[in-house]
């Protein structure tokens, strides 16, 4: 695995320290802190992710180690490569390219909320799945207009299933 | 439901020292004192600003009284208000808890003109002991040695005055402090190193006396290097009887607020534990000291004591020596306030104070980021959890959640441990560090992490500018990043195989889904 970035600043720093990018590959000559006995000194929660984020594959984080709290970012380093490039370059690749909304959990569809050709906002519900008595809503990454729907309410979905997408 | 949950209280505890008993104060201070009430069969009232309206001192109060918004200014500060709530609820005392109104005398006597009883000291005493010269001038009409000083304010409104001054300071030594007559906190207070900085010091630290207290008065005391901060617990009644349950060390500091405290004070003999109790008493003694106070020291490197000034009012570290004592400090305010006469249990707690057979230490949790100088990190506490277990006590007045207001003083929670001796104490409060887990925003627990690994600390050298001249943060936080960043990529690299693949044409993961995978990771990891 060497296609993962890992970004991590310390919460509240506002100027004076460069974050710390630490490329999977070329992690071997950091040294390993920390022993076994004190494995839970680091600590990993997840933070919501923006509509943005999910679009580009991107994990917010919030790493506490030893009583520091950090803000990190996990994403693709082959994204991250994309966006950097992009930022740089004049044109940008991938908030208009379609988005195929597959079914993370296996379940059963329990509410369609949208259409073919519906106009929808960033963050959006679209569908919900329900597994485990719990209902999990699919909500749009970006906004955008429903391409096709894949699914009808009680219908039975497995992981992968193409649910809908997003042109 | 909290009516009888009173009732219920009330008979289960005979012989309560009142009824009802209104807090004045917000936090984790609060809910000490309405724990204390609670166990003694007293109703307990709190008053609180819009900012802590859903607080848990409030929830645990049997009856709460909104007193204003959220500036200190228009709430916790307004005395007048406080009175009136404590006579609408029907309350029979006033306990202050500290900062806000607990030191002013005319607080104090506002409470007994209205009929309530102040639990402190006399309106007097806070007269005279809130004022630092006059407490100086006490102690020292007393025999109890001072800090070598000015006993007067100075006047430094002609260039005349302020050759006087130079003068004064010349034959006290540098470096010295101008330290302000009035508060404290570290307010209103210069390290001055040589002549040519005096003037510039003294007229800053008035302004900021004048700004924080409202007296500019500021008056010149010898700085006593490589010191230590002590200070004596002090208890008494209203016959007369005072005596000291023990003594803390107070000694890591930054800018003059307390970090972290221990009972009884390392590496003291039994003489010079006794012979600091007794100078104590002798300043609490002069005043008619009664209710609960704190005489301050600074224990020189050559064994000298030089006494600072008396806390009329509970310590925020008043839980270290409830630990080491046995005593309840809280709950023993509330039955001297009543009259009562000092508890057999206090006595006997004063005949060992000069022989003490544990050791508990207190850490303060605050919102403070010790990367930046302890600066204040209001925000929202979105993960929060105590440590626990054998020999931990956290006193805590937030949960998760919570908003953390820049409106009030940041401590969060006191986490204190108490053990057989000293290296098992230490030991404790390592583990319970590792236990405490808190998120959303940044707070003191790395500098505990690293002060209880600290060899000056551990071996016990303590003094005043322990925390100046050793901590440097960034190697700390830097090495923490580092180890950020390699857990996260361990925790990438196990996922990978199973995780949808990401493609460029923006296929989205659930990011719940990585989360749920690295939760049961942490899972298996806690249970080898």
């Amino acid at each position: 695995m060497s296609d993962v970035r890992v970004r991590v600043t310390i919460h509240g720093f506002e100027h004076g320290f460069e974050p710390i990018a630490v490329e999977s590959g070329d992690a071997g000559d950091a040294p390993v802190v920390g022993t076994a006995a004190r494995a839970t000194a680091v600590r990993v929660r997840s933070k919501a992710s923006s509509a943005a984020d999910r679009a580009e594959g991107r994990e917010r984080y919030e790493v506490v180690v030893d009583g520091w709290v950090l803000d990190a970012t996990v994403e693709p380093a082959v994204l991250a490569a994309l966006r950097e490039k992009a930022a740089r370059g004049p044109s940008e690749a991938g908030p208009h390219s379609p988005v195929s909304l597959r079914a993370q959990i296996p379940g059963r569809v329990v509410r369609v909320w949208v259409g073919l050709g519906d106009a929808v906002e960033a963050g959006q519900q679209l569908l919900a799945v329900e597994a485990m008595k719990m209902e999990n809503e699919v909500r749009a990454p970006r906004a955008g207009t429903v391409g096709s729907v894949a699914v009808a309410i009680g219908q039975t979905v497995e992981v992968g299933d193409e649910l809908v997408t997003l042109g | 439901m909290r009516k009888d949950a009173a009732r219920s209280r009330r008979r289960e505890v005979r012989d309560a020292p009142f009824r009802r008993v209104l807090v004045a104060n917000r936090g984790e201070i609060a809910l000490r004192i309405i724990r204390a009430c609670h166990e003694a069969g007293i109703e307990a009232v709190a008053v609180h600003s819009d900012a802590d309206a859903g607080a848990p001192f409030v929830r645990a109060a049997d009856v709460a009284v909104r007193i204003g918004p959220p500036p200190a200014a228009e709430s916790y500060l307004r005395g007048a208000l406080i009175v009136d709530a404590a006579i609408a609820t029907g309350s029979q005392a006033v306990h202050p808890g500290y900062g806000f109104l607990s030191e002013q005398a005319a607080f104090a006597a506002s409470c007994e003109a209205a009929g309530l009883v102040f639990i402190g000291p006399a309106p007097e005493t806070l007269v005279a002991l809130g004022d630092k010269l006059a407490a100086r001038r006490t102690a020292d009409e007393a025999g109890v040695p001072i800090v070598p000083g000015t006993f007067e304010a100075l006047e430094s409104g002609s260039p005349a005055a302020m050759k006087g001054i130079v003068d004064k300071a010349e034959a006290l030594g540098w470096p010295l402090l101008v330290k302000a007559t009035a508060g404290g906190g570290g307010r209103g207070m210069r390290r001055v190193d040589d002549a040519g900085e005096l003037p510039g010091a003294i007229a800053s630290a008035s302004r900021e006396a004048q700004a924080a207290f409202g007296l500019s008065a500021v008056y010149l005391e010898r700085l006593i290097e490589g010191a230590r901060h002590v200070e004596v617990q002090l208890l008494g009644d209203h016959e007369g009887r005072i005596v000291a349950i023990g003594e803390r060390d107070c000694s890591v500091q930054r800018r003059h607020q307390k970090l972290a405290e221990e009972a009884p004070a390392p590496g003291l003999s039994e003489g010079q534990r006794r012979n600091l109790h007794r100078l104590a008493l002798t300043v609490a003694r002069k005043v008619g000291l009664r209710n609960a106070a704190t005489a301050e020291f600074l224990l020189a490197p050559n064994g000298d004591v030089h006494f600072l000034e008396v806390n009329a009012r509970l310590q925020v570290e008043h839980g270290v020596t409830e630990l080491v004592s046995g005593v309840d400090i809280v709950r023993e305010q509330l039955t001297l306030a009543a009259g009562r006469p000092l508890s057999a249990e206090v006595r006997r707690a004063a005949d060992r104070a000069p022989l003490p057979d544990s050791h508990a230490i207190e850490v303060r949790i605050s919102a403070e980021d010790p990367a930046r100088d302890f600066a204040p990190v209001p925000g929202v506490l979105s993960y929060w959890h105590e440590a626990g277990g054998p020999g931990v006590r956290v006193d805590s007045g937030v949960e998760e959640g919570m908003r953390v207001s820049a409106e009030y003083d940041p401590l969060l929670a006191k986490l204190l441990v108490v053990a057989g001796d000293r290296p098992k104490a230490m030991a404790r409060m390592r583990r319970a560090l590792d236990e405490f887990h808190i998120g959303g925003l940044q707070t003191t627990l790395p500098f505990h992490q690293w002060l209880l690994r600290q060899r000056d600390f551990i071996d016990g050298r303590l003094r005043t500018d322990l925390v100046a001249r050793s901590w440097s943060p960034r190697p700390l936080w830097e090495d923490a990043a580092r180890r950020a960043a390699e857990r996260l990529i361990a925790l990438a690299e196990e996922r990978s195989p199973a995780a949808p693949a990401l493609s460029t044409t923006g296929t989205v993961t659930e990011p719940e889904r990585g989360w749920a995978m690295i939760a049961r990771r942490e899972g298996v990891e806690r249970w080898p």
